[in-house]
């Protein structure tokens, strides 16, 4: 029987392996490998090959289905950590977590860059039209197809980014080297010293969406997914934009209504949109396949091999510290305040 | 008889400039070329009805009908053209020997291209590291991201930038916002008053380009085309560069030489490319297309409706100072000096 507290990996570790190896040494490493749902949930009864597991890295659930209440109730009653593989924790009943007194930790702050890179090439790509270009270069045309007439340069245009946590202060940094100006919304004013970085004035807080979405050329989307922000950004909001204006979209595609963002494209209130996101992955609407001046990415905002081992170490870390002191490392806001250390 | 208006001739297009057109039509006759081809355009010059005309605004698209300005067509030239004002940073297309022989000033469009064309190199850079084209044309597919491997961020990469001329210096501003190392060879360290803009040790200058190709992540180039440069990017040069590395080239197709940077694709020694230009435009070879981690864009450097109005602008502009004063605004260095 191990003496040592059990972690359960579901998904992999693919990059971190150092860390992993290091943490194996203090910690009883188990692999998720149940062919199914039901014979996962047998497993986390008392006596079961999980029933001890006191802490899980959370990177995908194969073959045992989503994370909701029912899959949370299930787990070992051992369990007291979460850690989630992302920014974004959508997948994870958080409230069910919260009533079992299971921490839930996820990893801010390692998918900033690559998240904001991704949002700044498809701002480019969507106001220059380089997936139409690209698609002509390919098809013999070269610049045949291609038009300035509806071609933008991005220097001197409003970008409004709706979201100013980590990844929409890395966008605004990058977008200021292209010369937009930058306005953004959040729920509030962000802490100075967190745009210390900036300079003078480069960085604008709009009090209300409205204000912001009128005042954008390109407005770019940084929230979470949670039932506040569900579909938050539909026909109205969409209505509000400057005619002929861009959606770019690296957050969730649940954050938008889909079907208003459709007739937005259609009727020209959008010239173009970039979506490295969609509402239900990895399928894309049709619609927006057939549409060349679009750029659509299947959501590879943080898939590079640096941002990946960054994120896989902060899991591993919020376990350890988890642990070890009672409290993991990066707190969900829904948590704040719930847990302290031991 | 009151002296007739000095003639302009548009040879190319001029979309986006027709208010400053018309400004010009209040003092000059302006002359739009027509002639279906080469000899056409050679007898209008020499005895028809453009024989008399003082400034010529030219685009690269004038040569589908009459070929480049060469040293035939500049020797064709009426006695009266004494400014050849060019829309475009580079100006290849043009023998600017033949022109300095026979006197006639030329300018091109520096600066007007800057922004747009950094912008290019930038979106290159990040699309060849990150492998979104490979992305995109496996969502399209309906495949989503199958058969992608995590790709690489541009974040704490050595960018080297090979000519730190405006378009270069454009480039490293975008390049600093993605925290890349920022390194240039030139032939002469820039300017500090050029790098002033920059914060400290922000951008390092490299003596030699062996020393940039063997340091770099990401080689970009932003280097006219010309005798010295034809070519000179080839097999030494690829061979130096860090194993896995990636080219950009938003300058010209032909300071590449192509055959050596096929092999370097094929060899792996380059992991990707990103390029808008090629050395036969507008063809480009069936291999870089089959090639699905290179990013391909069909010479976008200044397509925006923006940039074009600047760029047409500015030519008109070398016109007008020309014509008014007898001084070119942006006059192109070749002929410092000399006329």
């Amino acid at each position: 029987m191990s003496a040592l507290k059990q972690v359960l990996i579901c998904g992999k570790v693919h990059f971190a392996t150092e860390e992993l190896a290091a943490l194996s040494s203090k910690l009883d490493i188990l692999t998720l490998d149940s062919p199914d749902r039901k014979s996962f949930f047998e497993a986390c009864k008392p006596d079961g090959k999980y029933g001890q597991v006191q802490a899980i890295y959370h990177n995908g659930l194969p073959n045992v289905g989503g994370f909701d209440k029912e899959f949370v109730d299930a787990l070992p009653a051992s369990l007291k950590i979460v850690a989630h593989h992302g920014a974004g924790y959508d997948p994870i009943d958080v409230a069910a977590c919260s009533a079992r007194g299971i921490q839930i930790s996820n990893t801010p702050g390692a998918v900033d860059h690559g998240t904001a890179t991704v949002a700044l090439f498809l701002i480019i790509s969507a106001l220059r039209q380089f997936w139409n270009a690209q698609l002509r270069a390919h098809e013999g045309k070269f610049k045949q197809g291609t038009s300035p007439a509806v071609q933008n340069d991005p220097e001197n245009k409003v970008l409004g980014i709706v979201g100013m946590g980590g990844i929409g202060r890395a966008l605004a940094k990058r977008a200021l080297g292209f010369d937009m100006k930058i306005i953004y919304h959040n729920r509030n004013p962000v802490d100075p010293s967190l745009l210390a970085e900036f300079p003078a004035n480069s960085v604008t807080y709009c009090k209300t969406l409205d204000e912001l979405l009128e005042q954008a050329d390109v407005v770019s989307l940084h929230v979470p997914l949670n039932d506040k922000t569900n579909k938050f950004f539909g026909r109205a909001q969409f209505n509000k934009m400057k005619k002929g204006s861009c959606l770019v979209n690296t957050a969730r595609g649940g954050v938008v209504d889909e079907d208003a963002l459709l007739e937005a494209l259609e009727n020209g209130q959008l010239s173009s949109a970039g979506l490295d996101v969609f509402p239900n992955e990895p399928e894309i609407n049709p619609k927006l396949l057939a549409n060349d001046r679009l750029t659509l990415l299947p959501h590879m905002g943080t898939e590079t091999l640096e941002s990946r081992l960054g994120m896989e170490s902060v899991v591993l870390k919020n376990i350890e510290q988890g642990l070890e002191t009672g409290l993991v490392v990066n707190t969900i806001p829904e948590q704040k305040g719930q847990f302290s250390k031991h | 008889m009151p002296s007739a208006k000095p003639q302009i001739l548009i040879s190319g297009a001029l979309v986006w400039a027709a208010a400053e057109v018309k400004q010009l039509e209040e003092h000059y006759e302006i002359l739009v070329l027509d002639s279906p081809d080469r000899a056409t355009f050679v007898k209008e010059l020499t005895t028809g009805k453009y024989s008399n005309i003082s400034a010529i605004y030219r685009h690269n698209s004038s040569a589908g009908a009459v070929g480049f300005y060469d040293e035939e067509i500049i020797n064709a030239l009426p006695s009266s053209l004494k400014y050849l004002c060019h829309n475009g940073a580079g100006y290849d297309q043009i023998d600017i020997a033949a022109c300095t022989a026979k006197g006639i000033k030329v300018s091109n469009t520096p600066s007007a291209v800057d922004d747009a064309t950094a912008t290019v190199g930038m979106y290159l850079i990040i699309s060849a590291l990150r492998q979104f084209y490979k992305a995109e044309i496996t969502a399209r597919a309906g495949k989503w991201d199958q058969g992608i491997a995590p790709a690489h961020d541009p974040e704490h990469k050595t960018l080297g930038i090979v000519g730190m001329g405006g378009i270069g210096r454009a480039l490293a501003k975008r390049a600093l916002g993605f925290d890349m190392k920022v390194i240039y060879h030139n032939r002469n360290p820039v300017d500090p008053s050029l790098l002033a803009g920059f914060p400290e040790g922000a951008i390092t200058y490299i003596s030699t380009l062996d020393e940039l190709l063997s340091t770099s992540d990401v080689v970009s180039l932003n280097l006219p085309l010309n005798a010295n440069t034809r070519g000179f990017f080839g097999k030494k040069q690829f061979n130096t560069m860090k194993k896995g590395s990636v080219l950009v080239n938003t300058a010209r197709g032909g300071v590449v030489d192509e055959e050596a940077l096929l092999d370097a694709l094929e060899s792996g020694q380059l992991s990707s490319a990103g390029l808008d230009v090629f050395p036969n435009e507008p063809e480009i070879n069936p291999r870089l297309l089959a090639n699905d981690k290179l990013t391909l864009l069909p010479h976008q450097g200044t397509c925006t409706e923006e940039s074009q109005h600047k760029m047409e602008a500015l030519a008109l502009k070398n016109i007008e100072s020309a014509l008014t004063t007898g001084d070119l605004l942006t006059p192109v260095w070749e002929q410092k000096g000399k006329l």
